[in-house]
């Protein structure tokens, strides 16, 4: 990969309280500009506090990240108003409509009026949802709420999109819905980092992933480079399971 | 701003699409008030009005003791005597197992011969005084002594409580004393008419030579009179308001749960304009309950007999301790949703706490009852503060100027919990740690 990275991780390492082991232990990393980056990894590996790090969501016990050539410890407002992240859990109100829940959201980000309300309508209606804008979150099917979910970090089009497991537990139309958008709005120039344990949506998605295991990354690169480089195993999944094992992870 | 309103907005949304929520934080404060104040109304003061409290009386005299004892209280009109069970006349031991059981609160037994044992020694010292004025030197009659007194027996339940066991020994005390100045009074005639028959008697009428004028000075020239309303609708409208920990501290848990607030601290907005969007909201709310709250002292007490709440006038003075007491319950409630980390430990403690500060705000007991310790730990109760300015706005007139200390404290109050919210949150942040 070549040209200026978009995100720069030097040394990070993140302890959490009354644990020994480090949840991310020394990671280094580069992701450039219009990636979409696949960091992946059993449960405990230390994908979530990797992108919350990023998001600037808490610090890192030591280490560096640079977002599009800021600091993120000092410029945090800045880099905030560059990212988008669309976090595991669905971060939406239930007892609010879509439309409510997306217009607060935007609203966040300084948008407003008209500009808004189209965007969202635009988003929505892309999504399937238009009909139901009006309609309070919790009546709505866990691939709605997805939906819904990811609108909510991209209406102020970010720069680099972070999105934690986005198609865990949906139906297969509604991946796929979400899956095609974030690959068009890739081909817009968006940068998108996401973690996932689909390896067969990585694999299709990812233009480069990183394995992580206990916190350190233990490989990196293009999928199909990945696969190549290991012919013995035919797909990433079973790279994956070769380097991460068999063993049950909570 | 804008992000202040956009937040407003939405935390009003929430708030009103809950409508369980909404009866609760509406509906709830006003049953309150009108229960606990009727509950005190006919408690301690209907009694007043019509005989409520059930008095064995065992009259082993049936003398004019006794008789004059069992006028005294009927006519005090708080009391209905009990001389009889199933239609068998009460006896000592009847009256005393009846309140050991509970069935009944006080018991008197006025002794046998209490007339005569009275009459008696007040005839004997009558007579001593008389004579000792007449022969004051070698007087045998003067070396007599009565040494009995009428013992009269009075049994308290266990249960009842020792202001009201005072307030009726105090009573007995009272019309004995009455009855032992008039027998005093007619024995003196009687003496006196016996040595000096030219001496003409007085019909004996007994009439009190200190009466007492009772005046509730305010700060108006109009005499605010201190009913009950009065004192029940500021405290439990105090006590009420001080309940939106409950679901403030519910809504902070909530967002934290929901994981909205995961995204809100990835978002570029201060998550103290958040908090202060909450606190909007709710003060709003808060101050929503008080109007509630003293509309129901306006309009809904007086249905049940009860006197009407009167404010005196003093809307300003009302609207600005209103605000002050909602922003210091709105402070401890954003301080008890940051620290807590599940819905039951902010409910607990939320509503224990809140029990404990009324208590120690004396919200119950007036704090003029309090001593040592206690009284001193009590005057940092915000709801102290609270309650101090709300009774001297309604009780004694004051102003807006009059309660400004209280203002004052309830908001250095609302400033230092919002403040260690703030500092809570920077050092011990929901994520990452």
């Amino acid at each position: 990969m070549s040209g200026n990275p978009i995100i720069e991780i030097r040394e990070l390492t993140k302890f959490y309280k009354g644990n020994d082991e480090p949840a991310i232990n020394n990671i280094s990393l580069e992701i450039f500009n219009g990636e979409i980056f696949g960091l992946l990894g059993p449960n405990g590996a230390g994908k979530t506090t990797t992108i919350s790090i990023l998001c600037g969501l808490f610090a890192p016990t030591s280490g560096k990240v640079n977002i599009d050539g800021l600091d993120i410890h000092s410029n945090l407002d800045q880099v905030k108003q560059i990212i988008g992240a669309v976090p595991q859990d669905v971060a939406l109100y239930p007892t609010l409509t879509a439309l409510e829940n997306l217009t607060f959201y935007g609203n966040m980000y300084g948008l407003k009026g008209k500009d808004l309300r189209d965007k969202i309508m635009v988003k929505l209606s892309f999504f399937g949802l238009e009909k139901v804008a009006k309609k309070s979150i919790s009546t709505f099917s866990g691939g709605m709420k997805r939906r819904v979910n990811l609108i909510a970090g991209l209406l102020h089009n970010p720069k680099i999109l972070f999105l934690d497991e986005p198609t865990v537990g949906i139906d297969v139309q509604s991946r796929i819905v979400i899956l095609d958008y974030l690959k068009e709005i890739n081909k817009t120039g968006t940068t998108i980092i996401y973690t996932s344990h689909y390896m067969e949506e990585a694999e299709n998605l990812c233009s480069r992933v990183a394995i992580i295991d206990r916190g350190i990354i233990i490989s990196i690169g293009n999928p199909k480079e990945l696969v190549s480089e290991h012919p013995e195993y035919k797909n990433l999944e079973n790279i994956f399971i070769h380097l991460t094992g068999k063993e049950l992870r909570d | 701003m804008f992000k202040f309103f956009a937040a407003f907005r939405k935390e009003w949304l929430i708030l009103i699409r809950d409508i369980a929520g909404l009866i609760v934080l509406f509906l709830m404060p006003m049953i309150m008030i009108i229960i606990l104040s009727l509950v005190q109304e006919y408690g301690w003061n209907a009694i007043a009005k019509e005989p409520k409290i059930n008095v064995l009386f065992v009259d082993e005299d049936h003398d004019s003791l006794s008789s004059l004892i069992k006028d005294g209280l009927s006519s005090a009109r708080i009391f209905t005597l009990i001389t009889k069970i199933d239609s068998v006349t009460l006896t000592k031991e009847k009256a005393r197992e009846l309140v050991r059981q509970g069935e009944y609160q006080i018991g008197v037994v006025i002794p046998k011969n209490a007339t005569n044992t009275m009459n008696r020694k007040v005839k004997v010292l009558v007579t001593q005084f008389i004579s000792g004025i007449m022969m004051p030197v070698n007087n045998p009659f003067l070396e007599i002594s009565v040494k009995d007194s009428v013992v009269v027996e009075i049994y308290f339940d266990p249960a009842v409580k020792g202001t009201f066991k005072n307030a009726f020994t105090s009573s007995m005390k009272q019309y004995s004393l009455k009855i032992e100045s008039s027998l005093i009074f007619k024995i003196f005639n009687k003496e006196l008419k016996r040595m000096f028959p030219q001496y003409k008697a007085n019909e004996y009428e007994y009439k009190e030579t200190v009466v007492f004028k009772e005046e509730f000075p305010s700060g108006d020239k109009e005499e605010i009179i201190p009913t009950s309303t009065q004192h029940n609708v500021p405290s439990w409208a105090i006590f009420a308001m001080f309940f939106i920990v409950i679901p403030l501290t519910s809504s902070i848990i909530k967002e934290r749960e929901e994981g909205s607030l995961f995204r809100l601290y990835t978002l570029p907005v201060n998550y103290m304009t958040i908090f202060m969007s909450k606190v909007g909201v709710y003060l709003i709310v808060c101050f929503m309950q008080f109007i509630l709250m003293v509309l129901s002292g306006m309009l809904i007490l007086p249905l049940f007999g009860m006197p009407a709440l009167d404010l005196g006038g003093h809307y300003t003075a009302l609207t600005v301790m209103a605000i002050a007491t909602s922003l210091a319950a709105l402070g401890y409630g954003i301080l008890i949703g940051t620290i807590a980390r599940t819905h039951q430990q902010a409910a607990a403690f939320g509503s224990v706490s809140v029990v404990i500060l009324t208590a120690l705000g004396g919200l119950w007991v007036p704090i003029y009852f309090f001593t040592g310790a206690i009284k001193e730990i009590a005057r940092f109760s915000p709801l102290n503060w609270a309650h101090k300015g709300f009774i001297d706005i309604f009780l004694r007139g004051a102003h807006v100027q009059d309660v400004m200390p209280e203002i004052t404290k309830l908001l250095i109050f609302f400033i230092i919990t919002m403040g260690l919210a703030g500092i809570y949150r920077k050092m011990k942040p929901p994520f990452g740690s």
